[in-house]
């Protein structure tokens, strides 16, 4: 038996190792994807009322002067898109310098305010619209410890349950992405066509901000400081914790001198990686530094708030401020792409460590993914459900496609092009074509 | 090709359980054999959770910063050491030891607590205006959010 079992994963193709687990590893990024869309269609369902605009994109075109039409549109998605860029060359050049504590105290400060703020808005609101008897003092009380928990479970992964701070980081991205619906129609569109050209060009040019930032990560082994969603470990040998109690329990061990410190574990692994598959430094750095600790992340949000803001009055006269304030939190704390789970060659050489160095066994995607992801289904949800339906394949198909090409090209790719391509595609052939016909066959009795 | 103890299951679960590894066969090993993992894990996560001389560390801070009035804490304490809240007293594991009184006492400082805020809500709830009278409108949620515009940027 022993003989038949060691057979197993003895000496499996590389291909066959892979594709064990690899529905699984889609299923665990499928899921909170299509969690956060249920969530924010749910959301936008019971509180947006369509014959009234909400405060929010009334000041817009009022401050805009023009309502909603397209050029205000695609200036206001420009103004974003500008801020964005700004925002993460900014993270860039703090990264680069190394401001860790300063980069995380700005990410928990965003966190904290956008599940407080957010947070409390839409609690309210719900409260209001469904008329829950909650008193104000229960209220006063559970708000901001929901928002302290949550926001503490966003941000140090290593002290919650693992479930707890995939549910924060749906949340955050939860209540961004529904204040973002709240936008008028054009805008929202315009602002997501003008994300995924954004993401296309920051990951893939060579001068973009998300490239030099991953490069940047990369070469220093660090991991990047953003909040980003990372799908559980389908091999629990390959978790981070295993390797740093394998080195916390042998002191003596040949590893490296004698530090312990998980940037030596993995400069080390990257160092054995290189020896012993010898592939390309890229994926297997990158797995080496997904072992390194808690996502350290802050940026300097006052004075780029400061900045802004001055901007805003010279001018955009009258654009709302927090408006300004908001997207520069939002821009700030995305990542927009997916990270890929690096190859699994060597995995029968690494085995006996039990530490699984070619395979930190995780898809990471970034929280802007998720975020303009439930936009599009959101607004789609104030149309009519079929639309959500169509733009929901649409994504979830894109989601593959992207995973397909990260697989076959092995790099940081961005997440969002090809699936808002489709989904906008959708949206707009689901309301001209399909809704006629299926409106066409009801009235008829002849189908649904 | 690895030789395995016979007996060891092969599945991917198979790292939770101890198992004995030839030395030699990694490139850079000249040292002793590594000791197995251990067989328990104090964390609801398992492998994947903190290691356990971290744990007490974590399930202390939690359970101090508790008291500022952040009960969920409290709640988050014993979802994440759940194994160590499970096994009975008697027959725990030694390394479950310094962990345990943190996370009973996070238990029951959370019992507490949502029983106190239960109570008080069922009973605003159920009472309602024949039990408080006009105070009633004055103290839900809805009215207390209109009158003080809150939710007003969101309509």
């Amino acid at each position: 038996m022993a003989d038949a079992a060691a057979a197993v994963p003895g000496d499996p193709p590389a291909s066959a190792t892979v594709l064990d687990s690899l529905g699984e590893d889609i299923t665990r990024i499928v899921y909170p994807v299509s969690a956060c869309m249920l969530l924010v269609v749910l959301l936008v369902s019971l509180l947006s009322s369509p014959s009234s605009p909400s405060p929010l994109s009334a000041s817009i075109a009022a401050a805009t002067g023009g309502g909603d039409d397209i050029p205000t549109a695609l200036f206001t998605a420009l103004t974003f898109v500008v801020a964005v860029t700004a925002a993460t060359f900014l993270l860039a050049l703090l990264f680069y310098l190394r401001c860790t504590p300063c980069l995380r105290a700005y990410l928990g400060f965003s966190a904290l305010a956008v599940l407080l703020v957010l947070g409390g808005q839409v609690a309210l609101l719900l409260i209001s619209r469904l008329r829950l008897p909650l008193d104000a003092v229960s209220f006063a009380l559970l708000l901001p410890n929901a928002a302290g928990a949550l926001a503490l479970a966003a941000l140090a992964p290593a002290s919650v349950p693992i479930g707890l701070h995939q549910a924060a980081l749906v949340a955050v991205a939860v209540l961004t992405a529904f204040w973002f619906t709240l936008l008028p129609e054009w805008t929202t569109w315009a602002l997501l066509v003008a994300m995924a050209v954004y993401d296309l060009a920051a990951v893939l040019l060579p001068g973009g901000p998300l490239r030099v930032l991953l490069e940047l990560a990369i070469e220093r082994n660090e991991e990047i400081p953003a909040l980003v969603y990372e799908a559980r470990p389908v091999d629990p040998r390959h978790g981070r914790n295993w390797r740093l109690w394998r080195e916390g329990r042998q002191p003596g061990a040949d590893l490296d001198a004698s530090s312990t410190t998980v940037e030596a574990i993995g400069e080390v692994l990257g160092r054995n990686l290189d020896a012993n598959s010898g592939n390309s430094s890229s994926p297997q750095v990158h797995d080496a530094a997904t072992p390194t600790a808690n996502v350290n992340n802050s940026r300097p949000r006052a004075t780029l708030w400061a900045a802004l803001s001055s901007d805003s009055t010279v001018e955009h006269a009258g654009e709302a401020s927090a408006l300004q304030e908001h997207r520069v939190a939002v821009a700030e704390m995305r990542v927009p792409l997916i990270q890929p789970r690096p190859e699994r060659s060597g995995e029968e050489e690494e085995d006996e460590d039990g530490i699984g160095l070619s395979s930190s066994g995780a898809i990471k995607l970034g929280l802007g993914d998720f975020i303009f992801y439930s936009v599009l289904v959101g607004r789609a949800a104030m149309y009519d459900y079929m639309t959500v339906y169509a733009c929901y394949l649409a994504i979830i198909a894109g989601l593959g496609i992207t995973l397909l090409l990260l697989a076959f090209f092995r790099k940081a790719l961005p997440a969002l092009p090809v699936s808002i391509a489709l989904g906008i595609v959708f949206y707009v052939l689901t309301r001209t074509l399909l809704e006629e016909f299926v409106v066409q066959c009801s009235t008829n009795l002849l189908l649904f | 090709m690895e030789a395995r103890v016979a007996g060891v299951p092969e599945d991917e679960e198979s790292g939770l359980l101890p198992r004995q590894s030839a030395a030699g066969r990694r490139p850079s090993s000249r040292g002793p054999r590594f000791p197995p993992p251990p067989a328990v894990w104090a964390t609801v996560d398992g492998p994947l959770g903190l290691p356990l001389e971290e744990a007490e560390g974590h399930a202390r801070r939690f359970f101090l910063w508790g008291f500022a009035c952040l009960p969920f804490l409290w709640a988050i304490n014993c979802c994440h050491f759940w194994p160590v809240l499970r096994s009975p007293a008697a027959s725990s594991p030694a390394a479950f030891g310094p962990i345990r009184p943190y996370v009973v006492r996070s238990a029951i400082g959370f019992t507490i607590f949502s029983f106190v805020l239960i109570t008080w809500a069922t009973t605003f709830i159920v009472g309602g205006e024949r039990l408080f009278g006009p105070a009633w409108n004055d103290l839900v949620m809805y009215n207390v959010a209109d009158k003080l515009g809150l939710s007003g940027f969101m309509g």
